[in-house]
C-alpha cells in the first residue's frame, strides 16, 4: 500500500465457516467478541458446565466445529438472556446458542444424557396436535419417551391435590391449518 | 385503550391460580380483558431452540388476530416470545414475507404487547390501583422476583431497567406492603429445566430463596408461572439439599394485590400454593 490509510477491516467477513454459518442462521455476530468474559461472569450455569460462554464464542471464532456442536453448554443454557443483555459488543449469545442447538441436533452431536431435544420435540408435537399445551399429557409422554418414569413422581400428587395439574384441557380448532403451518415452516417459508 | 388477553397454556394448567387472581384484580379495577379467541401456544423455548421461523410464526398467528387491541399477557415466557416475534417481523421485510407464507396471512409485527405489570403500573396507574386498596398489606415484607424474560433483552421487551426493575415493587407498595431492595430480582430460576434436569432448578432456585431470606423477606412475589412453580414446588427439595429452612410462600403478585383489594382467598386460589401462606397472613392480620 502506498500512503493513505488502510480501509477498516470488516470484522464479520473474517472468521471460519462456523462463525459465518452461525451468523447466517441467527444474525448473531460472534466475530465481534473480544473475550472480556462479562457473559461468563453473569451466566447462571457457567460453573457447572464444560465451557463458559466466552470460551464457546472463542471456539466458534476459531472454527472448532466438533468441539462446539458436541459441547454441553449449548444444552445446559437456560436461555436467560443475561449474556446477550450485558455484552458490550452486542453479541447475541443466546441467539447464537439457539442456532448451535439446531446444528448440533442436525449433526447428531448432542451429548449423552441431554433430554432437552426430546422434550422440545414432544412439546412441539403437542402444539401441532392440540394448539395448546396440556401439561399432564405432555409430562406423561415425556416420561414414557425418556423412560424417566419415576423421576419427580412424588410431585404429581401434590400438584393434583393443589389443583395445579388439571386432568383435562381445552383444544383449539384448526388442526389441519396448524399441520399446514408446521409443514410450511419446515420448508423455510419458501414460495 | 382496549385489551385482549393472551393467557397462555400455563394459565389454564399449573398457573390456574395466576389466571383466577388476574381476573379478580381486573374486576376490582374495572379493567376489561376479554380472552383472545382461538389463541395458540407461543411455542416457548421448544420453538426458539428448534426452529427460528416457527418461533416467529406461532406468535404471529395469534397476534394477527388481535384486531387492533393491545394484547395483555400474564406469563413472562409468552410475553418474551410475542415481543421477540414482533421485533423480528417488524424489522425484517424478508422475514415478514416468509412468516406470511407460513401463517397464511400477512402480519406487520405491530400489534402492541404489554405485560399485566405494565398495564397496571402505567396504563391504569398507581393512583387508581391505590384507590382500590381497602385492606393494605401493612408490615408484609415482599421480595419482588421478576426472573429473566420480562426484562431481557431490554431492547426487545422494553419493559423496565433490566438490572433493577421496579414495576412490581411499585404495585406491591401501592398495596400497602414493603417491597425489599435485594440483588436477585432478575436472576434465573432454571426455567424449563424443571422438567429436563431438576438439579439445575434446585441449585439456581436455592440461590434466589437464600438471598430473599437474607434480605428479610416474609414472602416472594412473582409474575411468571415457571418462576412461581420452581420456587414453590421445589422449595422443600432445596431446603433438604442445602440443609436450610425457608418457608417462604411464593405468591403471584396478583394474589397479593387481590388480598389488598378485598378479594376472598378462594377468589385468588391461595390454597393452591404448595408452601402454605395462611400462617404468615394470619400473623400479619391479612386476608382471612
Amino acid at each position: 500500500m502506498t500512503g493513505g490509510i488502510a480501509p477498516p477491516i470488516e470484522i464479520e467477513s473474517v472468521g471460519g465457516g462456523l462463525a459465518f454459518e452461525v451468523n447466517q442462521r441467527s444474525g448473531a455476530l460472534p466475530m465481534s467478541c473480544y473475550q472480556c468474559a462479562k457473559c461468563s461472569s453473569g451466566c447462571p450455569v457457567a460453573d457447572g458446565s464444560d465451557l463458559k460462554p466466552h470460551q464457546l464464542v472463542r471456539l466458534v471464532q476459531t472454527d472448532q466445529r466438533e468441539a462446539v456442536l458436541s459441547s454441553r453448554i449449548i444444552w445446559v443454557c437456560t436461555s436467560c438472556q443475561t449474556c446477550t443483555t450485558r455484552c458490550p459488543q452486542q453479541v447475541d449469545l443466546a441467539g447464537m446458542i439457539d442456532a448451535l442447538r439446531g446444528m448440533s441436533l442436525g449433526a447428531g452431536s448432542v451429548p449423552s444424557g441431554i433430554a432437552v431435544p426430546v422434550f422440545n420435540e414432544i412439546f412441539l408435537e403437542a402444539v401441532r396436535e392440540r394448539g395448546r399445551i396440556f401439561e399432564l399429557a405432555l409430562m406423561a409422554k415425556y416420561k414414557l419417551r425418556t423412560k424417566r418414569l419415576f423421576e419427580d413422581a412424588g410431585k404429581a400428587p401434590a400438584m393434583l391435590w393443589k389443583g395445579k395439574l388439571p386432568l383435562s384441557a381445552k383444544r383449539v380448532g384448526g388442526k389441519e391449518e396448524r399441520e399446514a403451518l408446521f409443514g410450511r415452516a419446515a420448508e423455510g417459508g419458501a414460495q | 385503550m382496549s385489551y385482549t388477553f393472551f393467557p397462555g397454556c400455563s394459565l389454564d394448567g399449573a398457573a390456574k391460580d395466576y389466571h383466577r387472581s388476574t381476573l379478580a384484580v381486573a374486576a376490582k379495577l374495572g379493567l376489561e380483558i376479554p380472552e383472545l379467541k382461538d389463541w395458540i401456544c407461543c411455542g416457548s423455548t421448544a420453538a426458539h431452540s428448534s426452529d427460528p421461523l416457527l418461533a416467529d410464526a406461532l406468535p404471529a398467528k395469534s397476534l394477527s388476530a388481535a384486531g387492533g387491541s393491545t394484547v395483555a399477557v400474564a406469563c413472562a415466557a409468552c410475553y418474551s416470545r410475542l415481543k421477540t416475534a414482533n421485533h423480528h417481523i417488524a424489522g425484517d421485510a424478508g422475514l415478514r414475507a416468509r412468516v406470511a407464507r407460513v401463517v397464511g396471512r400477512d402480519y406487520d409485527g405491530r400489534t402492541p404487547v404489554l405485560h399485566l405489570l405494565e398495564i397496571l403500573c402505567r396504563d391504569i396507574g398507581l393512583a387508581r390501583v391505590g384507590a382500590a386498596v381497602c385492606r393494605p398489606l401493612s408490615g408484609l415484607k415482599v421480595a419482588c422476583y421478576y426472573g429473566c424474560l420480562l426484562v431481557r433483552p431490554a431492547e426487545i421487551t422494553n419493559f423496565d431497567d433490566p438490572e433493577n426493575p421496579t414495576l412490581m415493587d411499585q404495585l406491591i407498595e401501592a398495596a400497602g406492603a414493603t417491597p425489599l431492595a435485594w440483588p436477585h430480582k432478575t436472576e434465573c430460576c432454571g426455567a424449563s429445566f424443571s422438567i429436563t434436569d431438576s438439579s439445575v432448578v434446585i441449585e439456581l432456585g436455592n440461590r434466589i430463596l437464600a438471598m430473599a431470606q437474607a434480605a428479610g423477606a416474609d414472602c416472594i412475589a412473582t409474575a411468571c408461572p415457571l418462576c412461581q412453580l420452581n420456587l414453590d414446588l421445589r422449595q422443600r427439595d432445596m431446603e433438604r439439599k442445602f440443609g436450610c429452612q425457608y418457608n417462604l410462600p411464593v405468591f403471584y403478585f396478583t394474589q397479593l394485590l387481590g388480598l389488598a383489594m378485598g378479594c376472598r382467598p378462594d377468589e385468588l386460589s391461595l390454597d393452591s400454593l404448595i408452601v402454605e401462606s395462611k400462617a404468615l397472613l394470619d400473623a400479619k392480620g391479612i386476608g382471612r
